[in-house]
């Protein structure tokens, strides 16, 4: 009887892409250094006030 | 697992923040020993005014403590005792604070002194009155129907 073949040994090769994330990277660093600046003039106003 | 090259520099950077900005609180609590105005002490609002210290409100200069000067403050309904005091500038001062009656804030304005003050409990900051100038002590707790004209002014003189 004939067998049912499954073709097991076939890789499936999976594309990859590479996301491009230079957008995301600066819009991330953007917001950290707004909130770092933010951050410390606070701190900065705190300690300069007794 | 994959991450990205970029998403490791922005979960670095992001990382990196949050244990600079909570060391910086754990520092300024544990090894500084800052606390909250209010940290415990407790008072009967029923006899403010019979004890020390709030039997002498106002200025008082204290010898052997780490402050020079101990500034007395009774709040009540809608009034701050005293009304007016004048602190020689540079002077060390532990601000002590309580209410007899209801909730009442304590807001030195343009400074840090900014306290809530409890039925029951005392709000104490120390400071050094670095700056010459007025400074209007305002009511920033709602406390009634006079809360708006409830002020005291400190005046830091030469």
């Amino acid at each position: 009887m004939a067998k049912t073949e499954f073709n097991t040994k076939k890789k499936i090769k999976v594309e990859h892409h590479e996301s491009d994330l230079r957008g995301t990277l600066a819009s991330v660093f953007l917001l950290g250094f707004f909130i770092i600046v933010t951050w410390v003039s606070v701190w900065m106003l705190f300690l300069d006030r007794f | 697992m994959h991450i990205h090259k970029f998403e490791k520099i922005w979960l670095t950077f992001g990382i990196g923040c949050l244990i600079v900005f909570l060391s910086i609180v754990g520092v300024s609590a544990f090894y500084l020993g800052n606390q909250p105005p209010s940290c415990l002490t407790t008072i009967d609002p029923e006899t403010v005014g019979e004890k020390a210290p709030f039997d002498k409100p106002g200025l008082n200069k204290v010898e052997g403590k780490e402050w020079d000067y101990e500034l007395v403050y009774v709040a009540s309904a809608f009034s701050y005792n005293p009304t007016q005091v004048e602190v020689p500038l540079g002077a060390k001062v532990k601000v002590i604070a309580t209410t007899k009656d209801v909730v009442h804030g304590f807001e030195m304005a343009g400074t840090n002194i900014n306290m809530m003050l409890e039925p029951g409990y005392v709000s104490e900051v120390v400071t050094t009155f670095d700056k010459a100038g007025e400074y209007l002590i305002v009511c920033n707790e709602y406390c009634g129907t006079g809360h708006h004209l409830m002020h005291s002014m400190v005046k830091v003189v030469e």
